[in-house]
C-alpha cells in the first residue's frame, strides 16, 4: 500500500508475483505519481493478471463520489518492459495506467454518467478515448507516441484526412464530455 | 574475417536489445489458453485481425518483429554468400550460381527491412521498441550450406510467408492503404527464396541422400521452432495463420504443410502443459475476473 | 525495253555517318578473357565481403546498403561468368583468378577489419580503394577495346560501371556522415595509405596494365 503526497490511497493485487518479476510497490508508486499528477484522490485499486502477456486494460468507478474506489485491471503486459519480457516497465506503466487514471476521472464527471462500462465499449469507442487520453497525457510531459494513438484511430474509424482531422481534435482537447466523444 | 560469424557477435546500435528462445519459452505467462476464450470480451479467435481489442499495438509488435528478422535474414544470406568458396557443392562448397542466388537474396531481404521500418514508423513503433529474438539468425548459422538452406529458405521463409499474409489480410481489413500493398510485395519475393532453398537444395544433394535427408530433418526442427509454442499454426487459437494458399504457390506440397500443422498442434500442446506445470510450481492462480 | 520505273536504291553504307565506331582495340580475345577473369575474381571476392560484413557493421543504414551493394558486384561478377566462355574459356573457373599475389594480399587487408566499432575501415577499403580501382580498370578497358568485335565486353562494361559509380557515391556519402572527428580523418587516411600501397604493388584490378600504365605488353600499340 502505497500514500501520495495527496490523499490518494494505492493498493496491489497480486501483493506477490510469481510468473513475472514485477514489484507491487513499484506499480503504486506510479499510480501515486499519477494521481497526483492528474489530480485525482479517490481511493485506487490494481489488478493485475500475470498469467497472461497480452495487454488489455479497463477502469471503473464504484460511484461518482470523491471516496469511491476506483478499480484498474490491467494484463501483466500493459506494464512489461518490451525490451526485457517479464520485467516492469515504469515508463509502459505511467503511460498505460495514465490513460486509465483519465478515463476514471471522466467517469466522475456527470456528463459520463451514460457511458458504457469499458468491457462494452465498441472499438471506435474505446479508440476515440484512448485518443483523448493520449493527448492529455502527452501535454502534461508524459512520453507519449502521437503516431502510435493515429495509427490505432485510423485502424479503427478508416485511413482518410477526415479521420486524421478528428483524431487531432481529439488528442488536442480538453473538458470533453461522453456525448464529444461518440461524435 | 571469420568464415563462420556467431549469433552473439550481429553487431547491433544501442537502440537493440536481444533475447532467445530459451528465454522467451521460459515466459509462464501465455494467451494461448483454449479455456481462456470465454473470458475475451470479444471474438474467440487469438488472429491479428481488427477485430482484436489490441489490434494495432500487436499488428505493430509483429512488424517489429518482421523488421528484426529481415534484418537476421539479410545478415544470414550475406553470410552464405561470403562463408563458402564456390565449388561443386560438396564439403565446404558451394556452387557459384548458388552464392550470386545468396547475395540477391541479401538485396531482397535489405529491400525488406526498409519496407518494414517505413511500415514501423507508419505504425508508431520505435525501432528497437521490441526485444530482438535471434533464432532466426540461429537457422543461418549451420557450418552445412545445405543445412542453412533448410533452415532459412524453407523454414524461415515459410514462417515469413504466413506471417505476411496474415499482416496482408489485417492491412486489408482495416483499409491501410500501404501495408497490404507492402506485404504483398515481401510475399513475392519470399515465393522466390523459397524455390531458390528447394531447386539448390534438390540439386546440392542429388547424389547424396543422406545429406537430403539430414537436412529435411533439419528443417523439420527449425519449422517446429518457428511456430513458437503454437503462436503460428491453423488453429485459430494461433495470432498468426498457416498461410496454405501461398506456401503452395512457393512449392510446399500438401503434405509438407500438412505436417507443419501437425508440428504446430504439438508445439501449441508441449507449451501449454510447460505453462501449467511453471504455473502449479509458482503456486498462484490467476487474479480474479 | 528498260524499265522505267524509278526504284529507290537501298544500297547504304554499313556504317551510318553518325556512327565512328572502328576496328582497333588494344585486347585481342585472350587478353580480354585474361582481364574478365580478374574482374570476375575481384567482383567476387568484393561481394563476399559485403556479404560477410552485413551481421558486423551496427549502423543499420549502412547495414542494408551493404547487402544491396553485395548483389550489385554479385551480379558484375555473374556477367562476366557468362562472358568467360563467350571469349573461348569454357571453364570460367581457370581464368577467374587474381591478377597476382598482390591483388590477393590487398582482398586480405581489405576484408580483415571485422569488429563492430570498425565500420569506417571497412567503407574505405571497398569505396576508396577498390571500387575507384573498378572504375578506372573498367573505363580504360571500355576507352581502349574494339567498339566492334568486343562489344558485348563494352555493354557490360555500361551497365556495371553505372552500379560501380552509384555505389562509389553511396559509399563516400557513407564515409563523409561517419567521418566526423579529426580521429576518424585518422584512421581512414591510414587505412587507406596501406591499402593503396598493397594496391600499387598490384598494380591494379588486371594487374599492371590495368589502366594501360606499367608493365603491360598488351597496352603497346593500344595506348
Amino acid at each position: 500500500m502505497a500514500d501520495a503526497p495527496a490523499t490518494t490511497t494505492v493498493t496491489v493485487t497480486p501483493e506477490e508475483f510469481h510468473f513475472v518479476k514485477y514489484e507491487a510497490s513499484a506499480i503504486a508508486a506510479v499510480v501515486a505519481e499519477l494521481a497526483e499528477l492528474l489530480g485525482v484522490t479517490n481511493p485506487v485499486h490494481v489488478v493485475v493478471d500475470e498469467t497472461t502477456p497480452l495487454a488489455k486494460m479497463s477502469a471503473e468507478v464504484g460511484g461518482t463520489s470523491s471516496d469511491a474506489t476506483i478499480t484498474i485491471r490491467a494484463e501483466s503486459g500493459a506494464l512489461e518492459d518490451t525490451q526485457h519480457l517479464t520485467h516492469f516497465s515504469a515508463d509502459s506503466a505511467r503511460g498505460a495506467l495514465g490513460r486509465m487514471m483519465l478515463r476514471a476521472r471522466d467517469r466522475l464527471r456527470p456528463d459520463f454518467a451514460d457511458t458504457p462500462g469499458d468491457l462494452d465499449l465498441s472499438l471506435t469507442e474505446n479508440a476515440a478515448w484512448d485518443t483523448y487520453c493520449a493527448g492529455r497525457l502527452a501535454r502534461i510531459g508524459l512520453p507519449v507516441n502521437q503516431q502510435r494513438f493515429r495509427y490505432n484511430h485510423r485502424n479503427r474509424f478508416g485511413f482518410s484526412d477526415a479521420v486524421d482531422a478528428h483524431f487531432a481534435r481529439l488528442w488536442a482537447a480538453d473538458d470533453l464530455g461522453w456525448a464529444d466523444l461518440c461524435e | 574475417m571469420r568464415q563462420f560469424f556467431p549469433v552473439q557477435d550481429l553487431a547491433r546500435d544501442e537502440r537493440f536489445v536481444q533475447t532467445n528462445m530459451a528465454e522467451r519459452m521460459a515466459d509462464a505467462r501465455t494467451a494461448l489458453d483454449p479455456e481462456k476464450k470465454s473470458k475475451k470480451s470479444r471474438g474467440s479467435s487469438n488472429r491479428i485481425t481488427p477485430e482484436r481489442h489490441d489490434a494495432s499495438d500487436a499488428a505493430r509488435g509483429l512488424m517489429h518483429g518482421i523488421m528484426v528478422g529481415e534484418i537476421q535474414a539479410l545478415e544470414g544470406a550475406g553470410r552464405t554468400a561470403h562463408d563458402f568458396e564456390a565449388g561443386d557443392g560438396s564439403g565446404d562448397t558451394i556452387p557459384f550460381e548458388l552464392k550470386l542466388d545468396m547475395a540477391r537474396q541479401a538485396w531482397d531481404e535489405a529491400r525488406h527491412v526498409e519496407i518494414s521500418a517505413k511500415l514501423s514508423d507508419w505504425m508508431g513503433t520505435e525501432l528497437g521498441q521490441f526485444a530482438e529474438n535471434t533464432v532466426l539468425f540461429q537457422a543461418a548459422c549451420s557450418d552445412d550450406p545445405v543445412l542453412r538452406l533448410a533452415g532459412v529458405n524453407r523454414a524461415l521463409e515459410g514462417l515469413a510467408i504466413d506471417v505476411f499474409t496474415q499482416m496482408k489480410e489485417f492491412g486489408n481489413l482495416a483499409g491501410d492503404p500501404y501495408l497490404a500493398f507492402c506485404e504483398d510485395w515481401m510475399l513475392a519475393d519470399e515465393v522466390t527464396h523459397v524455390k531458390m532453398g528447394s531447386d539448390w537444395l534438390r540439386k546440392v544433394t542429388e547424389k547424396d541422400p543422406e545429406r537430403r535427408a539430414k537436412a529435411l530433418e533439419f528443417q523439420q526442427v527449425v519449422d517446429k521452432l518457428f511456430s513458437f509454442g503454437g503462436a503460428r499454426g491453423d488453429s485459430e487459437e494461433s495470432p498468426i495463420g498457416l498461410a496454405r494458399r501461398f506456401r503452395e504457390l512457393a512449392g510446399f506440397t500438401d503434405g509438407e504443410v500438412d505436417k507443419i500443422a501437425e508440428m504446430d498442434h504439438d508445439a501449441f500442446e508441449e507449451r501449454m502443459a510447460a505453462v501449467r506445470l511453471a504455473q502449479e510450481a509458482a503456486g498462484a492462480s490467476p487474479a480474479p475476473a | 525495253m528498260a524499265d522505267t520505273t524509278t526504284t529507290e536504291s537501298t544500297v547504304r553504307a554499313p556504317f551510318a555517318p553518325w556512327d565512328r565506331r572502328d576496328l582497333p582495340g588494344s585486347f585481342d580475345v585472350a587478353e580480354t578473357a585474361r582481364r574478365v577473369g580478374n574482374y570476375k575474381w575481384a567482383e567476387m571476392k568484393l561481394f563476399e565481403t559485403l556479404g560477410g560484413w552485413v551481421a558486423t557493421v551496427p549502423e543499420l543504414d549502412v547495414k542494408m546498403r551493404l547487402g544491396t551493394h553485395c548483389y550489385h558486384h554479385a551480379w558484375h561478377a555473374e556477367l562476366w561468368h557468362k562472358r568467360l566462355p563467350e571469349l573461348r574459356e569454357m571453364k570460367p573457373e581457370r581464368l577467374t583468378v587474381p591478377a597476382n599475389d598482390k591483388m590477393v594480399e590487398f582482398i586480405d587487408a581489405m576484408a580483415e577489419p571485422e569488429a563492430p566499432e570498425l565500420t569506417i575501415e571497412k567503407l574505405v577499403g571497398v569505396y576508396r580503394v577498390l571500387i575507384p580501382r573498378f572504375v578506372a580498370a573498367y573505363t580504360f578497358h571500355r576507352n581502349n577495346t574494339s567498339e566492334i568485335t568486343d562489344a558485348p565486353t563494352i555493354r557490360s562494361i555500361g551497365f556495371i560501371l553505372q552500379d560501380e559509380l552509384d555505389d562509389w557515391r553511396d559509399g563516400e556519402m557513407m564515409l563523409q556522415s561517419l567521418i566526423t572527428t579529426p580521429e576518424h580523418v585518422r584512421r581512414a587516411a591510414d587505412h587507406q595509405a596501406r591499402l593503396e600501397s598493397i594496391m600499387v604493388d598490384a598494380g591494379g584490378i588486371a594487374g599492371h596494365g590495368s589502366i594501360g600504365f606499367g608493365d603491360d605488353p598488351s597496352t603497346e600499340g593500344g595506348g
